[in-house]
């Protein structure tokens, strides 16, 4: 198990690499000037090819690759062209706040979708069923953006219970900070919850015909104990999956959802840089989202094991 | 498919179909007596009547500015009020279908295109290629799809084309996975093994004996497909990086209304409640072909 926690760590480095060599030569290739996104209207061409010189610009891909690669590993990971503030500053601030928002939008859609799946499964075709999958219906079509207009809309213009925009860092004040926190995090979850609490009813029922379910209940345990223990165990496999498989589009989602809400999230801060060519604030976004993205499908793949034990990594075959 | 397999969440049984009824037959059969599908076909048809009507049903030039006073609040003259120029909401509404549907039912030509192919290539021929080709299609999958999609448009700059352009590359490594799923386990069969020992040429062997049974899962995925083409198209435009103004777009009004969401809150009500029930339309005949095509991935 430790060797293969330690092979699949070692095996991020490369994927890393790569990542940001290809976004690296993306950017490069991409119609558009950071030099001239700074100089504005009118400079001279001679201006020009200097900035270009004093930011490095004009040397090879594969050198400024190098050089990118060399402080980021001194912890120099450069400074925004525009701003001209020390990028690794921006992504520890805004970091947080988005790992914030993208946990407990996965809390908020588990604390939904598991009771409601299961509720689902238990009574098919009843009223409970119906009114679960009707709503879950409802919140897949529903794109996050207008599930927060519509949250917004109601709860922060009209009843005044929510901020209406900002952010309070959590450890200054964790109550402030989760009201800021609040409506946003519904806007990711909720269509998330919807998915899953389909994912969780169809796994369960699927389960729920086995034989070893009809044991299970022949054995005279009570129908919860059946369900919750023996039957729910093995529909958490799927639905692990697409929880991590979630998390790309989740990412993808939060970008809009921090943009709507005015927070001072990473997703907002990479649109903006990808937008206006910034290439350090590009490289430094994408090297961040894909360690988030990867390390969670990291724990996915160990969260297997721990579901079902039959599931072992590091032995032969695996 | 044994007619035992199309169990309703194993409780009712479907019906066995009439001796000679092909699947397709079977399939519609099934998919009619879906209520909730039918109130998906109903909205799409609506939709898709409203997109080719817009020019005899929008009251109003979509983009003329002024064609009331701005930021009006629903009223007789303008149903659903006016955008902060003072163009009428309804007609924008009207139009947008336009856009919606141009982006959600183009945006699959590319994966049909070219990811069908390349899994049908990988699944049924193996090997080096199936290696080079799926690798190449999980570095795709790596991304994040809505980032990869932002990245194409930044390269391409921002138009309702290159959106459809974007979602189309960014599924090709869906699509290719979905028939290279297919195209293993069917060549699997004895039928295939049969039609081999007839000498039947691979190209008509793909064309005639493999492809037509992956077509269940790809013509669901389509249909969902085209639900999430519109929530990524709106997405993209609410960023900005979608369908550029004066364009009338769901996305870009709907984060324009955001703007005077105080002085009338239901501009962003209407194109919102507009993507909301088209998406819900193709999601609700998707899970009916679903349920009608293949039961095993019911969900």
């Amino acid at each position: 198990m430790r060797e293969y926690l330690l092979r699949r760590l070692l095996l991020l480095i490369p994927t890393l690499l790569g990542v940001t060599f290809i976004v690296f030569l993306m950017m490069h290739f991409i119609p558009g000037d950071p030099v001239t996104n700074m100089m504005g209207e009118t400079y001279s061409a001679e201006d020009a090819q200097k900035l270009r010189h004093e930011l490095g610009l004009d040397q090879p891909m594969v050198v400024q690759y190098g050089k990118w690669l060399v402080l980021l590993l001194r912890g120099d990971w450069g400074r925004s062209i525009l701003s001209n503030r020390p990028v690794l500053a921006d992504i520890l601030y805004r970091l947080p706040v988005s790992l914030e928002l993208l946990i407990l939008s996965m809390v908020v859609s588990l604390i939904i979708a598991f009771p409601a799946g299961i509720i689902a499964a238990v009574w098919p075709n009843s009223w409970k069923d119906y009114s679960a999958m009707l709503v879950a219906m409802a919140g897949v079509s529903i794109p996050e953006f207008f599930l927060g207009v519509l949250l917004f809309l109601i709860f922060a213009l009209t009843l005044r219970w929510f901020p209406v925009a900002g952010h309070i860092n959590l450890l200054d004040n964790p109550g402030e900070n989760l009201r800021h926190m609040l409506l946003p995090t519904i806007a990711l979850g909720l269509p998330r919850a919807a998915l899953l609490t389909r994912l969780v009813r169809a796994s369960l029922l699927e389960v729920l015909r086995l034989e070893y379910v009809t044991t299970a209940r022949a054995k005279g345990l009570s129908d919860w104990v059946v369900i919750l223990r023996h039957a729910l165990k093995n529909a958490l496999i799927p639905t692990v999956t697409v929880i991590g498989l979630q998390v790309g589009f989740l990412i993808g989602a939060a970008i809009v959802v921090e943009t709507l809400f005015a927070m001072p999230g990473i997703g907002s801060f990479g649109v903006d840089a990808i937008i206006k060519r910034d290439y350090p604030q590009v490289q430094a976004f994408v090297l961040v989202g894909a360690l988030v993205f990867v390390l969670a499908n990291l724990s996915v793949d160990l969260l297997y094991s721990v579901i079902d034990p039959r599931i072992q990594y590091g032995k032969e075959g695996t | 498919m044994s007619e035992a397999v199309i169990l309703d969440q194993g409780v009712k049984v479907v019906q066995p179909a009439a001796v000679g009824q092909s699947l397709q037959a079977m399939a519609w059969r099934q998919l009619w007596r879906k209520r909730t599908a039918l109130v998906g076909i109903g909205i799409i048809v609506v939709l898709v009547l409203t997109a080719i009507l817009a020019d005899v049903l929008a009251p109003y030039e979509p983009t003329a500015t002024g064609s009331g006073v701005p930021m009006s609040l629903p009223n007789w003259q303008h149903p659903l009020g006016t955008d902060m120029l003072g163009r009428d909401m309804l007609s924008r509404v009207i139009y947008g279908s336009r856009v919606a549907l141009f982006v959600g039912v183009l945006s699959l030509i590319l994966p049909i295109c070219a990811g069908i192919p390349l899994g049908v290539i990988s699944g049924f021929y193996g090997g080096f290629l199936d290696n080079v080709i799926m690798r190449l299609m999980d570095i795709m999958l790596a991304f994040p799809i809505f980032l990869l999609a932002i990245v194409v448009m930044v390269i391409l700059e921002p138009s309702t084309t290159n959106v459809v352009i974007a979602l189309g590359i960014v599924r090709i490594p869906i699509y290719a996975r979905i028939v290279r799923g297919s195209v293993l386990s069917i060549k699997a069969l004895t039928y295939i093994e049969a039609a081999k020992a007839l000498a039947v040429r691979d190209p008509r062997l793909l064309w005639e004996h493999i492809l037509p049974n992956c077509m269940a899962p790809i013509i669901v995925t389509s249909t969902l497909s085209v639900g999430t083409s519109i929530i990524a198209e709106a997405s993209l435009s609410f960023l900005g990086l979608g369908t550029q103004p004066p364009t009338p777009s769901w996305g870009w009004d709907l984060k324009a209304g955001l703007m005077i969401l105080e002085i009338n809150p239901w501009i962003c009500l209407f194109p919102g409640l507009a993507i909301f029930l088209t998406v819900l339309a193709f999601n609700l005949f998707g899970d009916g072909l679903r349920d009608a095509l293949d039961p095993r991935l019911k969900m």
